[in-house]
């Protein structure tokens, strides 16, 4: 194998550009030092193949290219911030200067913290050979994965399996003297079942991936497992019954439920909102906010995970920060701006969707810590509730608290025991508040199979989510029967 | 060379290069834009985002029955050829699909005409005039009651576009766009009730945006009615939407009505054409022609002419958004695909006369979460809003769920409003359903 690729060399044989220019670029966008500002230049370079199988025929092969760069300027809590698509000096120098006109409505204010000195990670494959992989080795697993969720029942009526390949890299100068790159790949499988019996037409989904190669897909028949399990859902819903309506104990599966986390929890602790003092959970630091069997983790350091980073979209290693330990409100995520303007320094959750977005502090991979009880003990402990798996997304008003996260199919549970299977129905509750009725935590943790896409502001970033099952009681569920 | 004619000759180039590269047809989209973002927060400017250059690019590929695309921001025509290049290997992997192709040349806009969607004024502002409006927007709301706050800032942004389209059946056309926007948002707080809320507007011209006052002191009101939310109690009761909940509502319903959702059968609209889905009062366009209109365009993305059309006409479904493509795999024509300015035709009732004819209900003004399956239409989603009683606006509720299937909620519609206003290329006046599922305390 060869050596790597500097970052200089990554941006001369890109863009042309020298460190000399580079420096100059830092400089404009710095303007006159004495302000205390911050300067970067975040370069991405990404190719994204797509492919869809659909109605037995392979639609639309796409493949996407994205280059350029942002110049941002930082005075304080002041952000100034340009791009291009068109990356050479020229362009830059412009980007920067517009950048730093922010420096003409801002006073002196002292630096910036410097982000905390991690050792660098490696934790997904950098090699690059995703998109060269050739199609037919591609769609024939796509071919494969639609002839499974057909077998699985006739009443299965369509397949439409797709398939996301990216390959990106990112370059980051700051005028703090860093100069980091990171490849980032990340794949996507995603499977839809249409089922059809009578008039009645039900769909199930399942997908899947992370930053690893394309093999993830083929090792433990993990293509298979997506296949049947959004057959199973499409089928299982064709007989499903309406939700219930009203306040009632909720057991929640392992893995993507853990999107309640996020949404209950994540976002109220991101930085910007808490050093605004926007958030429900704005100046609760230290009180208790959960139950004290809950320990809940953003970690951007899991090998090969969707939601997980080398280094953030600031340059800055990513880390495992402890949001909540045994019910106590213990840290924020933090980006550079954030985190330097609370004194505490960025916890390496500085992201953004692409050069053309200014970075903000974001989860990375969320998830609640195993417990004591298994999983067949929880469901055994629930009287009259539901137990739902499988999930859609959620979505939190920061300043109230309250979120949703919808079920898109569950199951009754009535004297301990699973019985019929109900529709979809949407999960309401408030995230100080709500989580202090989590009674029960299984043993069985898992993160998500790697779907997770979270909004914040107009941006998206991919995110992983965990959780083991749990039991919470008074969760109001919005179903139609009574 | 203006940029209209340079982008011209490079549409036509590409597709010169995919017609010598062996592509039986190609077509291809480019857009470039200009736009500044300028937020202000507790009075002083907090952000300035800006994109002098933006650029996108995407080319189709037909090789016969197949098809691939690709987009890209490189307009070097190295690297353009490069990507045609690339493109056509791609198609040459792929499979065909018998209703792949361009669209039928007759069905191309035959002109492309003014729809006055360009206000050369926003391009002109300089940025204090963008911080004054978004100060006095702030100001207004923050000055209106002391118990706001805090403020998560009010916004100016506008860009500047130019869309260009070409095909390989010789249809060239381009049209230039502008947009302006002024949004502010704010907290109140009274004893432990903390609550955010906002107002926007939208506009192709400065001109329609009105007083940034105007639109501060909403973003107060809203806010300020918010405080001191209780959870409501479970019960089947009717729900007030107001203009921008049932614009959403709307857009759902239209979503799962393009051709795609359709031919998959993905959709609780499949089979229903010419049927009653709505009640007989519910009558939905969608009109591409509006001058100035957000959605307005005149042609498609596949250089199709716009038109007006009818989406529901008397609470029967009249049509779906179709596409080429769509079209031809349903056996019938396109009509202009995508939805372009969708909105509810007025009644005329004011939003009084309807709030006042609830005796007890939900007048509902937010609403989270996924939440809605467009393949049964079943909808249930996170909300909150002011309770209604006795036929007046009573006390705010939060942490409660409506649910009920889109179907019956568009037949038992009791009341459409007067109070049509477009701030997005979806719009809605105030609905009343007769009756949906809440859950709560």
């Amino acid at each position: 194998m060869s050596k790597p690729i500097t970052p200089s060399q990554y941006l001369a044989k890109s863009f042309g550009l020298t460190s000399n220019q580079l420096e100059r670029v830092l400089g404009i966008a710095i303007g006159s030092r004495d302000k205390g500002a911050f300067a970067d230049i975040y370069f991405q370079v990404g190719v994204t193949e797509g492919l869809v199988y659909d109605q037995g025929i392979l639609k639309n092969p796409s493949r996407s290219d994205v280059s350029g760069a942002g110049v941002r300027t930082v005075i304080g809590d002041k952000t100034g911030y340009s791009y291009t698509d068109h990356v050479n000096v020229t362009n830059l120098a412009k980007a920067a200067r517009n950048a730093a006109t922010i420096a003409q409505h801002t006073g002196s204010v002292p630096p910036i913290q410097v982000g905390p000195d991690r050792a660098q990670h490696n934790l997904y494959p950098t090699a690059g050979i995703l998109i060269g992989l050739p199609l037919p080795e591609k769609v024939d697993l796509l071919i494969r994965i639609d002839r499974e969720a057909r077998k699985f029942d006739p009443r299965i009526k369509n397949v439409t399996v797709s398939l996301s390949i990216q390959e990106e890299t990112v370059v980051i100068v700051t005028s703090l003297g860093d100069l980091i790159l990171d490849r980032r790949p990340l794949v996507r499988l995603g499977v839809s079942c249409l089922a059809e019996e009578g008039n009645r037409r039900e769909t199930g989904s399942s997908s899947g991936g992370g930053r690893v190669d394309f093999e993830f897909f083929l090792e433990d028949e993990r293509w298979k497992k997506h296949a049947l399990k959004a057959a199973q859902e499409a089928i299982g819903l064709l007989s499903a019954v309406p939700a219930p309506a009203g306040e009632m104990t909720v057991v929640l599966g392992n893995g993507w439920p853990g999107v309640l986390i996020h949404e209950a929890v994540g976002h109220g602790l991101e930085g910007d909102f808490n050093r605004k003092g926007t958030s429900a959970f704005s100046k609760m630091m230290g009180e208790k906010v959960a139950s004290p069997l809950c320990t809940i983790i953003d970690d951007g350091t899991v090998p090969g995970r969707r939601g997980s980073l080398n280094i953030d979209d600031e340059g800055v290693a990513t880390g495992n920060t402890v949001l909540i330990e045994k019910g106590v409100l213990k840290g924020y995520l933090q980006d550079r701006t954030n985190g330097g303007l609370m004194r505490s320094g960025s916890t390496g959750n500085g992201r953004r969707e692409s050069y053309r977005h200014v970075p903000m502090p974001r989860m990375t991979n969320t998830y609640l810590a195993g417990g004591e009880s298994t999983p067949e003990e929880i469901i055994r402990s629930v009287k009259r509730g539901i137990y739902a798996v499988t999930f859609g997304g959620g979505q939190v008003d920061i300043t109230n608290g309250d979120y949703t996260f919808s079920a898109t199919s569950a199951i009754l549970i009535e004297d301990g025991k699973l019985t019929s299977a109900v529709k979809g129905a949407t999960l309401i509750g408030n995230g100080p508040k709500s989580l202090h009725n989590v009674s029960m935590v299984g043993n069985d943790m898992a993160l998500d199979e790697g779907t997770g896409t979270c909004g914040k502001r107009g941006q998206s970033v991919p995110v992983g989510v965990g959780m083991p099952t749990i039991r919470i009681d008074g969760v109001t569920v919005g179903g139609t029967s009574r | 060379m203006n940029d209209k004619n340079r982008l011209e000759v490079l549409a036509q180039f590409i597709i010169g290069e995919a017609r010598r590269l062996g592509a039986s047809d190609s077509d291809v989209s480019i857009s470039t834009w200009s736009s500044v973002d300028t937020t202000v927060r507790l009075g002083e400017v907090e952000k300035l985002e800006s994109a002098a250059e933006g650029r996108a690019l995407t080319v189709r590929v037909f090789l016969g029955k197949v098809m691939t695309s690709a987009s890209t921001s490189d307009f070097r025509r190295q690297s353009l050829t490069k990507l045609v290049r690339y493109t056509i290997t791609l198609a040459k992997a792929a499979q065909p699909d018998e209703f792949v192709g361009l669209p039928d040349k007759e069905d191309l806009a035959a002109l492309v005409p003014d729809l006055d969607l360009y206000d050369p004024i926003t391009a002109k502002l300089s940025v204090a005039d963008k911080v004054t409006m978004a100060k006095a927007c702030e100001d207004a709301a923050r000055g209106l009651d002391p118990r706001i706050t805090n403020s998560q800032g009010a916004s100016f942004s506008d860009s500047h576009g130019l869309t260009v389209y070409a095909n390989s059946q010789g249809f060239v056309g381009s049209y230039t766009g502008s947009r302006c926007s002024l949004s502010c948002s704010v907290v109140a707080q009274q004893g432990d009730s903390m609550q955010t809320d906002g107002w926007y507007n939208a506009n192709r011209k400065l001109g329609g945006l009105g007083d940034p006052q105007v639109i501060g002191r909403i973003a107060a009101e809203r806010v300020l009615r918010r405080l001191g939310a209780t959870r409501g109690k479970s019960q089947d009761c009717p729900v007030v939407f107001d203009p921008v909940m049932a614009a959403q509502l709307l857009g759902q319903v239209a979503g799962v009505a393009h051709g795609g959702s359709i031919y998959r059968r993905t959709s609780f609209l499949v089979d229903k054409l010419g049927e009653q889905i709505a009640c007989p009062e519910l009558t939905v366009l969608d009109d591409g022609l509006i001058p100035g209109g957000l959605g307005s365009r005149p042609f498609n993305g596949e250089g199709q002419a716009s038109r007006q059309r009818t989406f529901i006409e008397d609470g029967r479904l009249n049509g779906y958004f179709l596409d080429s493509y769509a079209a031809r795999k349903l056996g019938t024509k396109p009509n202009g695909g995508s939805q372009s300015n969708l909105y509810i035709k007025p009644g005329t009732k004011t939003p009084e006369e309807i709030i006042a004819s609830v005796k007890n209900g939900l007048y509902l003004t937010h609403v989270s979460g996924p939440g809605f399956n467009g393949v049964t239409g079943d909808y249930s989603r996170g909300a909150s809003g002011i309770w209604i009683e006795n036929g007046e606006l009573a006390y705010p509720v939060q942490e409660i769920t409506i649910a009920g299937n889109v179907l019956e909620m568009l037949k038992s519609i009791e009341a459409i409003g007067n109070d049509l206003e477009f701030r997005s290329s979806v719009a809605s006046p105030t609905l009343k359903i007769g009756s949906m599922m809440i859950a709560g305390a």
